[in-house]
């Protein structure tokens, strides 16, 4: 055996799921071990050897493990609550309060309560040092080296952990920051160091110098983590690859993470976008919106042929300008509790009732009404069967919630008022799902939307009526999508330089050598990843604007035409981004075009572990037919009995004719009555409009047409 | 039809949706740094009689002037209202708060019937007038500082008006203008197809059914705020120095506040005359600045539509310095919401001690304009990261640091650094927290900045506006004051010049240092009082230096 492992340690729940035994990728789920998230780690592996090889001692299990993808929430939490590294910043003198001032801001607005984020760095260990480079990268007044000095003898005194360098200009020219970081790493052996050239080398002073302290805020955290984990699983005799997971959708090398903390604060959520994107595939489109819905959050993101990135990222307030996977998040979740505002209007969350004390039907202390109890009014969840009957839910309690907090006071029954909190509920995260698409420029009707999370296909055929959404599909492994997804995932490294030049007179030859520096870089950290040259590929994007606008699109530029010094083609492609997302270009106008940032990302393919095709089984349904159950059905606003059915049963071909529900031990699906659902050759549920038969009927007649060949 | 409590709620949150992507929208296409970086603009959603649905309030001061003026422009036009129509405006005398706040209206039709209305307005880089950026600290009438746009349709039945747009834009200096007023037209068509989309799904009669509930419902809340006000009349008083034009020139602001139930008024009659200047409100800025205010004080969350200002009253006397008669000059009105707040803070202090602040630093703000010798390009700068002050504290709550004047309240953001130097030939030389500046109390004031840049080209021109550097912000139940604003020009010959807070500075030479701060926000209850645990934080992090420590906080 060759086994691959996807890892994805949640706040609740850390989900495993497994891939090269010779059968379906095999899931599994237990719950987190926030103190040391790595027990969780070792503790589910070991009950994988037993589910996969009851035979095997564990440490033989584990030497088959070839390779072990992690997603992780260390470096998230650290910044959400506020429990990074004490840190330190060299920055130029005369700016140093840049990172706590974040510009000026204040979110809220009318709230005069709404305090500024804590800084990461507090203010007497933020030194502003001499020296000065202009905004060509010239030198204006050298690096004062005493200033460093004197500031590094106090860092030292009070003992921090962490520094970051970041000085105006330093995009232009990094004489000075390397200047200084020689000196910390002399003085100040043991601390992390982030320099915001080599981490960050792009314009916009207070977006790098809060990524660069993002960076040296979590580094430590992560590092001694990573230390313990790799510890830990030598410990049981893995001696296979370890592979992060990484915000921007790729996976790196634990040598890369340490020194690129920053990299992992998106690492947890990141593996769904390419997971959607494997199961929408498999219905031949390569785009989808892909949307998970755990118990506090729902997240929603869109790929176009591959996940959508941004370079403009926020973390707890703070800017990080390293390209991430554009993943949005709400506070909607099953926990997500419903509540009146003084207007006597119907809200819901975003707080939320967490796994402690959890939704009411919980029945471990929680009383406020939360989405699970609606779920669980309106029939949806059977209460004897929850987690495959591992749990058993409250009925009573849920009701009583609902009464007292939403039903009472809005003058409706317990149904209506639950049925109230559904809808609302579908309303958020349609709102979240238009964030990713319509506020980006895409029509969410041209893409199927992946409906992940245990609850999440409950609320998915809502969603998509809102939204116009024809197709949905609820994957296969829809309870651990991002640990699916970290099987999938491609080493990938981003490199960028700011590269100011008016697009009518760029100067080619620099453009060669700065794309031929960073390609050289990418190769180098490849090799060290062990990926050979023929599965390297490299990906080239500028970003670019008119003249005198301040934001930049990003978009991608085929390698032949920066070789032939096709500027003519590459504009071309500018106006017709720019067009997409803002609905106008100036193309055949006279408004100059600008270059701000060149990048690149360096890519390095791993092998492919998604599920294997089934064969064609056949159209009915009926030996998977459970039961029957009285459940809303949201567009006709009833009650009614629907046929239950065993989502383990059902095979490739199945059908369903809405309304009906769908259960397994982790995923409940609600095909509502305007729908019906086919399972797809990857045991996916496709949920379609009734009446667009046709987006799943192309590649249905492909599969039988196979089988019958 | 019956109101579904449940639709309510999703037509609530849709119409919110609709005005933050008009936003976002307007954000990323726009080119003059006002609008892109520091956000000076609004959209707003109205329905088909100009009522206000939701509005997306990026800089609050010219938020309450849109549904105003929609009403106006429904009665200008009529029934000459059509799909397609484009509707341009920025006339301060029929109901426009400043003449460089040009706003777009895209009337939204449904089934061949008028429905709704979507809006943008933005701060515009020029609008025609004596000097370029629209302050003309020397105008007294309206015709010295912009072109007046009344309601005019720039797009009528979706065909461009050539004739009119070249008219327009022929009185306009820069043409970023033309390319930021097309963005605004985007963003109003981006929130005219979502509020089709909405009106397909539910249908005229949902949508007009639950839009009255929408409103009835804030209402009630804006009344049950308003009723915690206990009853009677309150007075207060802010003061505002110099109009431009006479040295030692001060004018008072005074408000009487009458709660009775759940209506509140605010009563302007005894404010002093208007100015023979540029220092003069419009009635619709005057009455924005009155709106924020009263916002700050209540529940945060409440929905932005026509409820929310039907409980309250506004009467401002045409004649008086917030509301200044035809044709005067008004240029500067936005920024006499410092003044005014102030006046209502005062006055509900004595009711409200958990509720009103301090006083903030109110605006001095320069902007800087000139050739860029590395580009020999012309640019303009405003210096918002100069102008940011601290605001005044609260009980429980310290001022926020480097926020902002209040009719902005943390909305318009500092230009980045880098940008900064890539955008104009000048080099920061510090731009930081103003040490001892936040007024002294139990809760701190918020925190004043220091800024100083060399300028990097000859013949370099500042036009300066604001205030604030004759009165800091006060302090409130035994707090101290913030710290005054200034503007120091320090030429290469070591000359210093102060201008005044409203001025004109031209052919400044390359290498003269431009200096100010920002002061702080005022303090609140008695600094003795304030956690000592904190105190020494901040003494370490050297925002207050020992000696204040000593001296106003008894350490």
């Amino acid at each position: 055996m060759d086994l691959k492992v996807g890892i994805d340690v949640g706040g609740t729940f850390t989900d495993f799921i497994v891939a090269g035994h010779g059968g379906e990728p095999l899931i599994h789920k237990i719950l987190s071990t926030p103190h040391d998230p790595s027990i969780a780690v070792i503790e589910g592996l070991r009950e994988l050897g037993a589910m996969i090889a009851p035979d095997m001692p564990f440490d033989k299990f584990i030497a088959s493990v070839g390779t072990i993808v992690h997603g992780t929430t260390v470096t998230t939490n650290a910044t959400l609550t506020h429990t990074g590294a004490r840190s330190a910043m060299l920055t130029t003198r005369g700016v140093r309060d840049a990172l706590e001032m974040r510009r000026g801001i204040r979110e809220r607005q009318y709230d005069n309560r709404y305090t500024n984020v804590p800084p990461l760095v507090p203010r007497y260990l933020r030194a502003g040092i001499g020296g000065r480079l202009d905004r060509t990268g010239a030198e204006v007044e050298p690096l004062s080296l005493d200033d460093i000095r004197k500031a590094v003898a106090l860092f030292k005194a009070e003992k921090v952990e962490a520094v970051s360098i970041c000085f105006m200009n330093s995009f232009a020219n990094p004489d000075h920051e390397r200047a200084a970081a020689e000196l910390v790493r002399r003085e100040l052996p043991d601390a992390y160091l982030t320099v915001s050239s080599a981490l960050l080398p792009t314009i916009r002073f207070y977006e790098r110098v809060s990524t660069t302290a993002l960076n040296s805020y979590v580094g430590p955290k992560l590092n001694r983590y990573l230390d313990r984990l790799v510890v830990n699983l030598q410990d049981v005799g893995f001696t296979g690859i370890l592979l992060i997971m990484q915000s921007n959708g790729g996976v790196m090398a634990p040598q890369v993470a340490r020194e690129k903390a920053a990299l992992t604060l998106l690492s947890g959520p990141a593996g769904g976008p390419a997971a959607g994107l494997f199961y929408a595939q498999a219905h031949g489109v390569d785009r989808c919106i892909t949307t998970d819905m755990g118990g506090t959050s729902f997240e929603a993101s869109v790929s176009f042929g591959t996940p959508a990135v941004v370079n403009d990222g926020e973390i707890a307030r703070h800017k990080i300008a390293l390209p991430m996977l554009d993943i949005h998040t709400i506070g909607a979740g099953g926990g997500s509790i419903g509540w009146l505002d003084e207007g006597g209007m119907l809200r819901m969350g975003p707080q939320s009732a967490g796994a402690a004390p959890g939704p009411a039907c919980y029945g471990r202390g929680g009383t406020l009404p939360a989405v699970t109890d609606a779920n669980l009014v309106l029939g949806y969840f059977d209460p004897d069967y929850f987690a495959g009957g591992k749990m058993k839910l409250d009925v009573a309690a849920a009701r009583t919630a609902i009464e007292t907090h939403i039903a009472k006071p809005m003058k409706l029954s317990v149904e209506a008022a639950a049925a109230g909190m559904y809808r609302v509920a579908c309303n958020n995260m349609a709102q979240g799902v238009r964030e990713v698409t319509i506020t980006r420029g895409y029509d969410p009707r041209e893409f199927p939307l992946i409906a992940a999370g245990g609850a999440g296909p409950i609320h998915s055929c809502l969603i998509c009526s809102e939204l116009e959404i024809p197709l949905q599909i609820v994957p296969r492994s829809s309870s651990v999508l991002c640990a699916f997804g970290m099987l999938l995932s491609e080493l990938k490294h981003d490199f960028v330089r700011t590269f100011v030049q008016r697009f009518d007179a760029i100067d080619w030859p620099r453009l060669q050598t700065m794309l031929a520096d960073m390609k050289s870089e990418g190769d180098h950290i490849l090799a060290d990843e062990h990926i050979p040259p023929a599965r390297r590929r490299f990906v080239v994007r500028f970003d670019c604007r008119y003249a005198k606008q301040y934001h930049e699109v990003s978009f991608v530029v085929p390698l032949a035409a920066i070789e032939s010094r096709n500027g003519t083609a590459i504009a071309r492609d500018f106006h017709a981004e720019h067009a997409r997302l803002y609905g106008y270009s100036l193309e055949g106008e006279e408004t100059p075009i600008e270059l701000i940032n060149v990048r690149l990302q360096a890519v390095g393919a791993t092998e492919d572990h998604g599920h294997a095709k089934r064969p064609y089984d056949s159209d009915s349904a009926d030996h998977a037919l459970k039961g029957r159950r009285s459940v809303y059905v949201p567009e006709t606003g009833k009650f009614q009995e629907v046929p239950i059915y065993d989502g383990h049963a059902l095979r490739h071909g199945n059908r369903i004719a809405g309304p009906a529900l769908i259960e397994t031990i982790t995923t409940v699906i609600l095909v509502s009555a305007h729908f019906d659902c086919v399972v797809d050759c990857y045991g996916s549920f496709a949920i379609y409009r009734r009446g667009r038969e046709e987006l799943v009927q192309t590649y249905l007649r492909k599969a039988q047409a196979e089988v019958l060949a | 039809m019956k109101v579904d409590p449940i639709l309510l709620s999703v037509y609530a949150r849709s119409f919110k949706s609709i005005t933050d992507e008009m936003s976002i929208s307007m954000t990323r296409t726009t080119r003059s740094p006002i609008l892109c970086e520091a956000k000076d603009y609004v959209t707003g959603l109205y329905d088909a009689e100009g009522r206000m649905l939701e509005q997306t309030e990026n800089l609050p001061i010219l938020a309450f002037s849109l549904a105003p003026v929609c009403k106006y422009i429904r009665s200008y036009f009529g029934d000459d209202i059509h799909p397609g129509d484009v509707i341009f405006h920025n006339d301060v005398f029929s109901l426009g708060n400043q003449n460089n706040d040009v706003a777009v209206y895209k009337p939204v039709f449904f089934e061949g019937e008028l429905v709704a209305w979507t809006a943008v307005k933005g701060h515009q880089a020029d609008i025609g007038g004596a000097v370029a950026g629209g302050y003309n600290p020397n105008a007294v009438e309206v015709w010295q500082e912009a072109l007046r746009i009344p309601p005019v349709k720039v797009y009528e039945k979706g065909k461009l008006r050539k004739d009119v747009w070249d008219l327009i834009f022929a009185n306009i200096r820069f043409d970023i203008v033309q390319h930021d007023m097309k963005a605004e037209i985007g963003a109003c068509r981006v929130g005219e197809a979502r509020v089709v989309e909405l009106l397909k799904k539910y249908g005229r009669q949902s949508f007009d059914t639950h839009k009255r509930a929408l409103f009835e419902a804030t209402r009630k809340m804006m009344e049950a705020e308003i009723a915690t006000i206990p009853n009677g009349t309150y007075k207060g008083e802010g003061s505002i120095y110099y109009d431009g034009r006479h040295p030692g020139s001060e004018f008072k602001v005074r408000v009487t506040i009458t709660v009775e139930d759940n209506r509140i008024k605010f009563d302007y009659s005894d404010t002093d005359a208007q100015s023979n200047g540029f220092v003069n409100g419009t009635f619709t800025s005057s009455a924005s600045a009155t709106i924020l205010t009263l916002l700050q004080m209540v529940n945060p969350d409440i929905p932005h539509n026509e409820g929310m200002v039907e409980p309250i009253e506004i009467v401002i006397p045409q004649g008086t310095i917030l509301n200044a008669g035809y044709p005067k000059a008004t240029t500067f009105g936005n920024h006499l919401c410092p003044p005014n707040a102030d006046a209502i803070q005062r006055a509900l202090a004595p009711v409200l001690p958990d509720r009103v602040t301090a006083g903030w630093n109110n605006l001095l703000c320069s902007l800087t304009t000139g050739i860029d010798p590395l580009k020999n390009e012309r640019y303009v700068d405003i210096g918002f990261m100069g102008l940011k002050g601290g605001s005044g504290a609260m009980r429980g709550t310290d001022g926020y640091d480097h926020i902002g004047m209040i009719d902005a309240s943390g909305g318009v953001l500092d230009q980045d650094y880098e940008m900064f130097e890539q955008q104009t030939p000048h080099r920061l030389i510090k731009h930081e927290y103003l040490s001892d500046s936040a007024g002294a109390g139990q809760w701190r004031g918020g925190l004043g900045v220091e800024t100083i840049f060399e300028i990097g080209s000859d013949d370099t021109q500042f036009v300066t506006f604001g205030d604030g550097d004759f009165e800091p912000a006060f302090g409130l139940f035994g707090g101290g004051p913030g710290t005054l604003n200034f503007i120091r020009l320090t030429y290469p010959d070591g000359t210093e010049h102060t201008p005044r807070n409203k001025d004109l500075i031209t052919g400044v030479p390359k290498g003269t240092r431009y200096h100010q701060q920002a002061g702080g926000g005022g303090g609140y209850g008695d600094p003795k009082a304030r956690d000592r645990a904190k105190l020494k934080e901040e003494i370490r992090d050297g925002v207050i230096s020992e000696d204040a420590a000593r001296r106003l906080y008894g350490l």
